[in-house]
């Protein structure tokens, strides 16, 4: 019986001030722990989701540039041909993340050659047209001006740069899945970071 | 005592707190810094080989008319005239590809066209590139490429003995250099060094060309 007492005597000596503390403590440092975790773990995804897209747009823009090589090419590289060259690298890193190929919509809605080459040139774009979490690869082509016979006093070949091959340049944009929480990032949607990755490079192009 | 005892355990937690959240700030600014690093690593390198692939997508013997001029991207314009055609087509893909990013780099600018580098075996003594006449030198690429004068004269562009020895073979090599700079981020908070990224690429003439 003595015992028992001694026992709720003790515990009523007991301080409570330090659970108390440790609870302000544990919910000061969660916020703050998650925060940098949470932080360094987004950065690194960025980082190989980044990369990746570098190499990616880097290959893709060497398969555009040979695509019109051929004696027989006169058209711009499909845009659809260009990313299934690098579908594969781009799935395997953008995980969580849709990816596209920059069409014109069809009657049927399908996804017919944009005969303009109008790719977006932000992710923002890309948001309005194709919602959150999407990135799209986009081969445009801008061509010389065709060469003219030059006025008097000027030199052929006339205008400057109308004998040079097509540029093309391959970009990726859109949203990539990110850890970034709702309100936080640049993203409306939440858990997204912008990304806009290009690569541009000559064409080969024979005379037809 | 007891009072006394519960404001030094107060204070002792309000001090490590104070000492481990810019420990922590300080690690977390760092490793965005890498990642950072590493990402500006990769697009120079794809800028750098699209470059020196470029080259042979102009004509072997194509030279730039008199007013030409590229990029300007970097707050530079470059004149090419007269200098091989291969040599602003690789400064396009360059400037064209290193697109992000930009505001954080310091570019050490070198001479845009060179010819005549050689890495050199045993028989003959490595020799360095000379610049092309009228070639700028306020470029953020340097390529080192050959060309064909219209009279017919070869200029030789780089020669690599590693490559078909040992006469080697003549190849094209662009290369960049910058220094990463985070005083303008909020990362300058924590990052105290300033990387200097290099990259350099090295492109085959393809079998067939114009």
């Amino acid at each position: 019986m003595g015992g028992e007492l001694e026992g709720v005597v003790r515990l009523r000596r007991m301080p409570r001030a330090p659970s108390g503390q440790a609870i302000v403590e544990f919910a000061v440092v969660l916020p703050l722990f998650l925060f940098c975790l949470i932080g360094a773990l987004d950065a690194g995804l960025w980082a190989v989701q980044t990369s990746a897209e570098t190499s990616a747009v880097e290959q893709a823009a060497m398969v555009a540039s040979s695509a019109g090589s051929s004696p027989t090419s006169e058209t711009a590289p499909d845009a659809r041909a260009v990313m299934a060259s690098i579908s594969g690298r781009l799935r395997s890193a953008l995980f969580g993340t849709a990816i596209k190929s920059w069409c014109a919509t069809d009657a049927n809605g399908g996804c017919a050659p944009d005969s303009t080459q109008h790719c977006p040139s932000t992710p923002a774009e890309v948001q309005a047209a194709d919602g959150p979490r999407v990135v799209v690869v986009c081969v445009s082509e801008a061509d010389p001006p065709a060469c003219v016979t030059p006025p008097p006093g000027q030199v052929a070949p006339y205008p400057l740069g109308c004998g040079d091959s097509p540029m093309i340049t391959v970009r990726v944009v859109g949203f990539v899945a990110s850890l970034v929480p709702p309100g936080f990032g640049p993203g409306a949607g939440g858990f997204e970071l912008p990304t806009n990755i290009s690569a541009t490079t000559h064409t080969l192009r024979f005379a037809p | 005592m007891r009072r006394s005892r519960r404001r030094g355990d107060d204070a002792q937690a309000v001090l490590e707190t104070a000492l481990v959240i810019p420990i922590l700030l300080f690690l977390i600014c760092n490793f965005v810094a890498v990642m950072v690093q590493v990402t500006v690593q990769e697009q120079l390198n794809a800028a750098t080989a699209l470059a020196a692939q470029s080259r042979f997508q102009a004509p072997e013997n194509a030279v730039d008319p008199a007013g030409s001029r590229c990029c300007g991207v970097h707050g530079a314009t470059l004149v090419t005239a007269g200098l091989p055609t291969g040599c602003r087509y690789a400064a396009e893909s360059f400037y064209g590809t290193m697109t992000t990013y930009t505001g954080l780099l310091h570019w050490q600018t070198a001479t845009l066209c060179t010819s005549g580098g050689d890495s050199g075996n045993a028989a003959n003594p490595p020799a360095k590139p000379v610049a092309y006449p009228g070639s700028p030198a306020n470029a953020d690429v340097s390529c080192d490429i050959g060309s064909i004068k219209p009279g017919g004269a070869v200029v030789p562009g780089y020669v690599d003995r590693t490559l078909n020895p040992p006469s080697g073979l003549d190849v094209v090599t662009c290369s960049a250099s910058a220094s990463l700079d985070f005083a303008n981020t909020p990362l300058a908070w924590g990052v105290f060094w300033t990387p200097t990224l290099h990259a350099q690429a090295e492109a085959l003439p393809p079998p067939f060309r114009q």
